[in-house]
């Protein structure tokens, strides 16, 4: 366990290095532009010379850029962000509201994925080179290559355009909700965002695994299972799976990170109220506390996620050891 | 004798069995592969050809007066026009080159830092190697999307006023310069892993033994050798890139007075009830060329690696 215990101590560290470098770079290329006040008020007549230095004082502007830095860190210590420019609300309230909103679809897309995954992959590994099997490949090998935001817009196109089944943006109905019901609304808004994101993972996921799953089947204790005459279907459930699960599960975390990093692109799509759509409008209206807040915690969630994985790893495979 | 009509046979034998040849033959049987070579040269040979085969100028508007804007495909317009009058055929063929030099611009300047880095890590191990790669890992895991968004916006502002600012396609030569920049690290992983593996294969001991200079082995012994397992990642990291550049000027951050097929989605995606075509055309696009590189590097993979294959 000691062993574990420092591994974890060793991530952790790289982690804050990580955190704190992201900070640091998004920190000193936001302040390189200059002070953000007085550019986003010179295009307002009203405003006066007053105003502007009034509000750059209560944002700390004045004060050179490394020391605005310290102090931002110190802040960071007890998750305060700061307060928004644009939408005058603590930066940390904001995290926790559209953050959510990006977990709700990124989560339910990864577990639908795995589970789609291990089903499509083992079902086709069973019946290798045969005609399911090329399908299932054909329709995996696209939904990998397709962009994620393309699958999104003919999504939208299909079941909202032409089919109007479903919605084509936003997280909630501004007002009827379906069948009067918040809980089937929400549920109802994410089922396209949701079906984007599965559709590319689930793709990825089950060409991994069934390239593991071929890879394993040829292995000398299938055989032995084989010739023990146990059924395929418990040979692959029972031992094969076990074995050629492992990479896939690493690869969940990188698809997480891939999704985390998308989330503008994805979420623009759907004009989700989630963190990447957060970040986008934080750039374009130089936001400067709600565009540090959102790269730290999207930061902060990669690095837990690696440390997650790796830490399961141990768990699935006793052959791993960590040091 | 008999030994005069045998000797020259394994000569000729040897020098058709370069790695190259080889690699080459497999990838001309490996199906998927080769369909991902012609995509890619489609695209390649529609960007060569752009100015003959575009039926309008990729700037013109004229269609917005007489033939109406965001109208469905017709004879005058094969694939219709979008909401602005352009000819979406004509920008289509028009953003080919662009998406290729960002793919391969990107990738020469990514190859570039990631040989170098991987090599020196790989080539030195100890303190080097570990100092080195720790600094890939942190690029590897930094959401460089995010950098890239803020870098491409906040510089916009900063080159307002300065001599910059009259730099022609100056947005585009950002987005391509900062996804070489942040590209490498994959490069750089693979290249240090097979400078690892040949630095003390056998022929390179053995160039070592006869005096080789450190440079030839590098640069003659071992980087060839290395050069199949890079080339598969850069032909991802093109594809890549592609995507990048679609994405971030789908975002709203791309370079508006280029033509590429991020742009088009852009300008035209909230459009897309009324002219799904405007939407549809550059999203093709877009995917046949990503296909194409991924098909092709998988083709390359396996045709150069054939014993993780079997």
């Amino acid at each position: 366990m000691n062993g574990v215990a420092r591994f974890i101590a060793r991530r952790l560290a790289f982690g804050v290095v990580l955190v704190a470098g992201v900070s640091a770079i998004v920190f000193f290329l936001v302040n390189a532009i200059g002070n953000p006040i007085a550019m986003l008020i010179a295009g307002q007549p009203n405003a006066t010379e007053e105003q502007i230095n009034q509000l750059t004082a209560y944002y700390h502007l004045d004060e050179p850029a490394w020391q605005r830095y310290l102090h931002w860190l110190g802040n960071l210590a007890h998750l305060d962000f700061g307060t928004s420019i644009t939408y005058n609300e603590p930066v940390s309230d904001m995290l926790l509201v559209w953050g959510s909103e990006t977990l709700k679809i990124q989560i339910p897309a990864i577990l639908i994925a795995f589970f789609m995954a291990i089903a499509i992959a083992t079902h086709a590994s069973m019946r290798q080179y045969s005609r399911t099997d090329f399908s299932i490949m054909a329709g995996a090998l696209l939904g990998q290559s397709l962009p994620a935001f393309l699958t999104g817009l003919i999504l939208i196109l299909v079941f909202a355009y032409t089919l109007g089944i479903f919605p084509s943006y936003g997280a909630y109905s501004t007002r009827n909700p379906l069948l009067g019901s918040p809980l089937l609304d929400a549920l109802w808004h994410m089922v396209l965002p949701v079906s984007m994101l599965a559709y590319f993972n689930t793709a990825t996921l089950t060409l991994l695994l069934r390239a593991n799953l071929v890879e394993v089947l040829r292995h000398d204790y299938i055989m032995a299972a084989r010739a023990s005459g146990l059924p395929e279907r418990r040979i692959v459930f029972g031992h094969a799976l076990r074995n050629a699960i492992i990479p896939v599960l690493t690869y969940l975390g990188i698809l997480f990170g891939l999704m985390l990093a998308t989330a503008p692109v994805t979420e623009t799509v759907f004009t989700w109220p989630g963190l990447g759509f957060l970040y986008i409008n934080a750039i374009q209206q130089l936001d400067y506390p709600v565009i540090m807040g959102v790269s730290v915690v999207i930061a902060v969630m990669l690095v837990l996620t690696t440390l997650a994985t790796d830490i399961a790893y141990v768990f699935i495979d006793p052959r791993i050891r960590l040091d | 004798m008999a030994s005069e009509t045998v000797t020259p046979a394994p000569r000729i034998l040897l020098r058709r069995q370069g790695m190259w040849r080889l690699g080459l033959q497999r990838l001309r049987r490996n199906r998927s592969g080769m369909l991902g070579l012609s995509l890619v040269a489609f695209v390649v040979l529609v960007a060569i050809t752009c100015h003959w085969l575009a039926p309008y100028d990729p700037n013109d508007q004229s269609a917005a007066l007489g033939f109406g804007t965001s109208k469905g495909p017709a004879l005058l317009h094969l694939l219709g026009t979008d909401r602005l009058g352009y000819d979406i055929l004509s920008r289509l063929v028009y953003g080919a080159p662009t998406a290729l030099a960002v793919g391969i611009g990107a990738m020469m300047i990514a190859s570039l830092i990631g040989v170098t880095i991987g090599g020196i890590a790989g080539y030195c191990g100890g303190m080097v190697d570990e100092l080195l790669m720790r600094f890939t890992e942190f690029l590897l895991v930094l959401p460089v999307f995010l950098v890239i968004l803020a870098v491409v916006r906040l510089f916009g502002i900063m080159v307002v006023g300065s001599w910059l600012e009259r730099v022609p396609d100056l947005n585009l030569i950002t987005i391509i310069l900062l996804l070489g920049c942040f590209g490498w690290p994959s490069i750089a992983r693979i290249t240090r892993a097979e400078f690892l593996r040949l630095r003390h294969a056998e022929f390179v001991e053995a160039a070592r033994c006869i005096g080789t200079r450190q440079r030839d082995i590098v640069l003659r012994h071992i980087l060839p050798n290395a050069l199949p397992s890079i080339i598969v990642v850069v032909a991802l990291g093109v594809g890549g890139a592609v995507l990048a550049e679609a994405m971030i000027s789908f975002l709203g951050f791309g370079d508006p007075n280029s033509i590429s097929w991020g742009q088009l989605l852009y300008f035209n995606y909230e459009t897309m009830r009324i002219a799904p075509w405007a939407t549809l055309a550059p999203g093709a696009a877009i995917f046949i060329t990503v296909l194409g590189f991924n098909l092709l590097a998988d083709g390359l993979s396996d045709a150069f690696n054939p014993r993780l294959r079997q």
